[in-house]
C-alpha cells in the first residue's frame, strides 16, 4: 500500500523553534454511488449517503486527514468509481479521494466497495469490498474510513473499534458504576452491568469480542470475563482470590492480571479460554498493571519493589525483569502501544497525576498532559492517540483523548461521567 | 510516613453499619428483620468494646503503628469471646494513588490487620479480607466489618 507524501514533510525542515502543527491531508468524500437502478437504486443511494456522511465524521476526528464536506451535487456514475475525474478534485484542493458504491444483494444484505486515490498522481492507493447486513452500514463506513486513513498516514485506522469504560453516576459513597461499551464514534452505546455491584477497569480483547473487568459482586474484587456477542459471563479464576488489573495479550489468547496471595500482589498469566494460572513475578510488594508488547514476547508492569512505584519490563515468561523508569516521581499503569514504539504511563509527583510516554528501553520520556488528576492511559489502534481518565471538580471523572504531538486533550462525550477507558484494536 | 493516625471513633462503628443501610432502606415499609437487629446489636457491642472498628495507616504505609495494634488487640479480645461471629476486614488505599496500586495497598492493609488478629489468637476461619482501593473516599484505613 503506497502512502501519500504529506505536505508537512515538505515544510518540516524550516527549523523554527516552535513545533509545526502538521498540515492535514485534504480528502474529498463525494457521495457513494450504486449500480442498482429504479426504486432499489434510490434506496441504495440513500444508504450510500449515510455511509458517506459517516466517513466524513470519522475522518474529521483525526488531526492528519481533513475531509471536504460531502456535497450531493458531486454525484458520479458507477463506472466513475474506478475512473474518477481527478482534475475536478485537484481544482478543489483535494490531495486524496474516496469513491465507492452500495449494491443490494438478493439475500437482503449489501455489497459495499471503497476506493482511495492519490489525486495529484491520479493513482489508486487502496480498495476494499465487503458484504454487510443492511443495518450495519455504519461499520461499512468505519471500514472505508480506516482504509483511507491507513492509505494516507500508514497507521491503523481507529474507526472500526470499540471503547469500554466505567459509567459513573453520583459522587462519593453513593456513586453507582456500570461497565459501558460503545463504538469509538459514540454509537451503539450499551451497559453490560446493572450498577448493583462496584466495577472497575474494563479491558477489551484486541478485536473487541470479549471484555475482562473487575467486579466486587462477591464482596472481593475478582476478574470476570464477558463475551460481548452472547453476553455470557464467567469468573476468570475458580478460586476466590483478590484479582485485578486484567489485560489481554495481542492475540487475545492469554490474560495477564494481578492476584493477591496474602499481603503480596504478583503478576500471573492464564489462557483466556480457561486453564491454570502461571505466576510471573515473585517479589514482595505490589507488582501490578501488566501489559504485553505487540508481539506478545514481553510484558511491561509496575512494581514498588524498589521502594516506589516504577516501570519494569520482563520477558513474557517472567524472566529478565529490569527497571526502565528513572525520571523521579512514581510511575504506574503502563500500556504498550500497538506499534511497539512507546509505553504510556501515569506519573505521580508534586504536579499530581499526569499521562506520559517512554520508549521500551527507558529513553525519550515525555509528559503529554498537565494533570493534575489524569490516569489510566489506553492506546488508540493508530498508536497516535491516548485515551485517559481526568478527574474534575467534586471527584467527577471524564474521558479525554490526547495526541502524541502534545496538543490539548479533547473530552469524549459520554452519557454520564466516565472513568477507566479502554480502546480496542480494529474489529474483524 | 510511618506516623499512624488513630481515632477512638464512636462514630466509626456507626459508619461501618451505615454502609449497609441503603440495602435495608430498599425494603421500604417492611419491619426490620430480627436477624438484622441481632447483627446490628453485635456490631454495636463490638464497636463499643473494641473502641471502634477502624485502624488508620499513614499515607503510602502498610505498617501497623502502636495505636492500630492497640485497637486490634481489643478487637481480637472481643472476637475470641465471640467465635460464632465472622468478620471481614476491608482495606482502603490512598486517594492520590493510581487505581490498581491503591487496590493492592488496600488489600495489603487489610491483610496486615488480619495477620495481627491471627497472631493474637483469632482463628483464621473467622477473618477474611477485601479491598476497596481508592474507590471510596477517606483516609488509608482498615475497617473490621461483622459479616455474620
Amino acid at each position: 500500500m503506497k502512502r501519500l507524501i504529506l505536505p508537512v514533510l515538505l515544510l518540516g525542515l524550516a527549523g523554527t523553534a516552535h513545533a509545526q502543527q502538521p498540515a492535514a491531508t485534504v480528502i474529498a468524500v463525494p457521495p457513494l454511488t450504486s449500480p442498482d437502478s429504479g426504486t432499489k437504486g434510490n434506496q441504495m443511494l440513500a444508504v450510500g449517503w449515510d455511509v458517506t456522511q459517516a466517513i466524513e465524521a470519522d475522518l474529521r476526528q483525526t488531526t492528519e486527514v481533513m475531509p471536504l464536506k460531502p456535497n450531493r451535487d458531486d454525484y458520479y456514475s458507477y463506472p466513475e468509481v474506478t475512473a474518477p475525474m481527478f482534475t475536478k478534485w485537484r481544482s478543489k484542493g483535494a490531495k486524496a479521494l474516496v469513491t465507492g458504491f452500495v449494491q443490494g444483494r438478493a439475500d437482503g444484505r449489501l455489497t459495499v466497495g471503497c476506493y482511495v486515490y492519490d489525486v495529484d498522481k491520479g493513482r489508486e492507493l487502496a480498495r476494499k469490498g465487503f458484504i454487510i447486513g443492511a443495518s450495519d452500514w455504519r461499520r461499512a463506513a468505519h471500514k472505508c474510513s480506516g482504509l483511507a486513513y491507513t492509505a494516507i498516514t500508514g497507521a491503523q485506522g481507529i474507526f472500526d473499534t470499540r471503547i469500554a469504560y466505567v459509567a459513573e453516576n453520583g459522587i462519593g459513597d453513593a456513586r453507582t458504576r456500570r461497565i459501558a461499551v460503545m463504538d469509538s464514534d459514540g454509537s451503539n452505546h450499551r451497559y453490560l452491568t446493572s450498577g448493583d455491584a462496584m466495577v472497575l477497569t474494563p479491558r477489551l480483547s484486541p478485536k473487541a469480542s470479549q471484555l475482562a473487568y473487575v467486579s466486587f459482586a462477591g464482596g472481593r474484587p475478582n476478574v470476570h470475563l464477558v463475551d460481548l456477542g452472547s453476553g455470557q459471563e464467567r469468573p476468570l479464576l475458580s478460586a476466590d482470590a483478590i484479582s485485578f488489573a486484567p489485560r489481554y495479550s495481542p492475540d487475545g489468547g492469554r490474560i495477564v492480571f494481578s492476584m493477591m496471595l496474602g499481603a503480596n500482589s504478583d503478576i500471573y498469566a492464564v489462557p483466556a479460554g480457561g486453564g491454570a494460572a502461571q505466576r510471573l513475578t515473585t517479589s514482595p510488594g505490589v507488582d501490578t498493571d501488566p501489559s504485553f508488547s505487540p508481539e506478545g514476547t514481553k510484558i511491561v508492569f509496575e512494581s514498588d519493589r524498589g521502594g516506589s512505584q516504577q516501570l519494569y519490563v520482563m520477558n513474557a515468561d517472567g524472566t529478565g525483569q529490569r527497571r526502565i523508569s528513572f525520571g523521579g516521581g512514581w510511575y504506574a499503569a503502563p500500556v504498550w502501544s500497538p506499534d511497539g514504539e512507546w509505553i504510556a504511563f501515569t506519573r505521580r509527583d508534586q504536579g499530581g497525576r499526569r499521562i506520559g510516554i517512554i520508549k521500551p528501553d527507558g529513553s525519550g520520556e515525555k509528559l503529554l498532559t498537565a494533570g493534575s488528576g489524569d490516569e489510566g492511559p489506553s492506546w488508540a489502534a493508530s498508536s497516535r492517540e491516548i485515551l485517559f481518565q481526568r478527574g474534575g471538580a467534586q471527584g467527577r471523572n471524564g474521558l479525554y483523548r490526547v495526541a502524541l504531538d502534545g496538543s490539548e486533550p479533547r473530552q469524549l462525550t459520554t452519557p454520564q461521567d466516565g472513568s477507566d477507558p479502554d480502546w480496542s484494536g480494529v474489529m474483524d | 510516613m510511618r506516623k499512624t493516625a488513630f481515632l477512638l471513633a464512636l462514630l466509626l462503628g456507626a459508619s461501618a453499619a451505615d454502609a449497609q443501610l441503603p440495602f435495608l432502606r430498599k425494603r421500604s415499609g417492611q419491619p426490620q428483620q430480627p436477624v438484622l437487629q441481632g447483627i446490628d446489636a453485635l456490631r454495636a457491642d463490638f464497636a463499643a468494646q473494641a473502641g471502634g472498628t477502624t485502624v488508620y495507616y499513614g499515607a503510602e504505609s502498610v505498617i501497623l503503628g502502636p495505636p492500630a495494634k492497640a485497637a486490634l488487640s481489643l478487637q481480637a479480645a472481643w472476637l475470641r469471646k465471640h467465635p460464632e461471629v465472622v468478620v471481614r476486614i476491608e482495606g482502603y488505599g490512598d486517594g492520590l494513588d493510581t487505581r490498581d496500586h491503591a487496590l493492592a495497598i488496600g488489600a495489603r492493609r487489610a491483610e496486615e490487620a488480619r495477620s495481627y488478629l491471627l497472631l493474637l489468637g483469632v482463628p483464621s476461619t473467622q477473618v477474611s479480607t477485601t479491598s476497596w482501593g481508592k474507590e471510596r473516599p477517606g483516609l488509608g484505613r482498615a475497617i473490621t466489618v461483622l459479616v455474620r
